[in-house]
């Protein structure tokens, strides 16, 4: 598999958005997304955990082209806390229930628009790092929260 | 930009980086930040799913090479 591409996030944003889906790209994918410099390996996508919300979202990743049997999409529609797709073509982490957020209407007063994709807050994907706990995230933080200083500097509303 | 403009408590190189960052089109951007390398374990299988967030983090702990940096610490 080859690394993810700007095309395939406009894919994700058309699919989603053809099909109805709330979600909110978050973690580095997000951040990437707002301008921050670095690398990353996968999109995560912060999804409303509803069920007909989940419904939209299986209808949009089989048009993507993932091969979800029938047990997989129910789970997606029950909402797992966590579903981690790597059969698709390309991969890609949906979260329900990120770490360090408390509602998704919440996040999603505080979303940004960038080209039409829908991202979270810079201040929310550093609280769902933050909460993560793991030893990767706990060193991204210095240089992502200098990040938000200057984004917030360029994007005060 | 100066660098006192922009905050004075950003590092330099990592506030010439940002500015650069601003500088290029988000397609170019994505081109740049998305990269891929064979991840052991997690690669490994094609779906996979938790119920809660603490179940996953606990999966990464124990099943996940920690120099991935999965781990909690």
């Amino acid at each position: 598999m080859t690394a993810f591409e700007y095309r395939q996030a406009e894919e994700i944003r058309d699919a989603f958005r053809t099909h109805g889906v709330h979600y909110l790209f978050i973690g580095k994918s997000g951040a990437i997304l707002l301008g921050y410099p670095d690398t990353t390996q996968d999109a995560d996508l912060y999804v409303a955990k509803e069920p007909a919300n989940g419904e939209a979202v299986v209808a949009a990743l089989r048009e993507l082209g993932f091969s979800l049997t029938s047990e997989q999409a129910a789970e997606i529609v029950r909402g797992k806390d966590f579903v981690q797709l790597k059969n698709g073509p390309f991969d890609l982490d949906l979260v329900f229930a990120p770490d360090g957020i408390e509602r998704f209407e919440d996040a999603y007063k505080r979303h940004v628009d960038v080209d039409g994709f829908p991202v979270c807050h810079i201040d929310d994907i550093i609280a769902s790092k933050q909460a993560s706990g793991r030893a990767k995230d706990r060193e991204s933080l210095p240089r992502l929260r200098a990040f938000r200083e200057y984004w917030m500097l360029h994007h005060r509303k | 930009m100066s660098p006192e403009i922009a905050g004075e408590n950003i590092p330099a190189d990592w506030l010439a980086e940002f500015e650069a960052a601003a500088r290029r089109p988000l397609a170019l951007r994505m081109k740049y930040a998305f990269i891929r390398t064979y991840k052991p374990v997690l690669d490994d299988a094609g779906y996979r799913s938790f119920n809660t967030m603490e179940d996953y983090r606990r999966w990464c702990q124990e099943n996940l090479p920690s120099w991935l940096g999965y781990d909690r610490v």
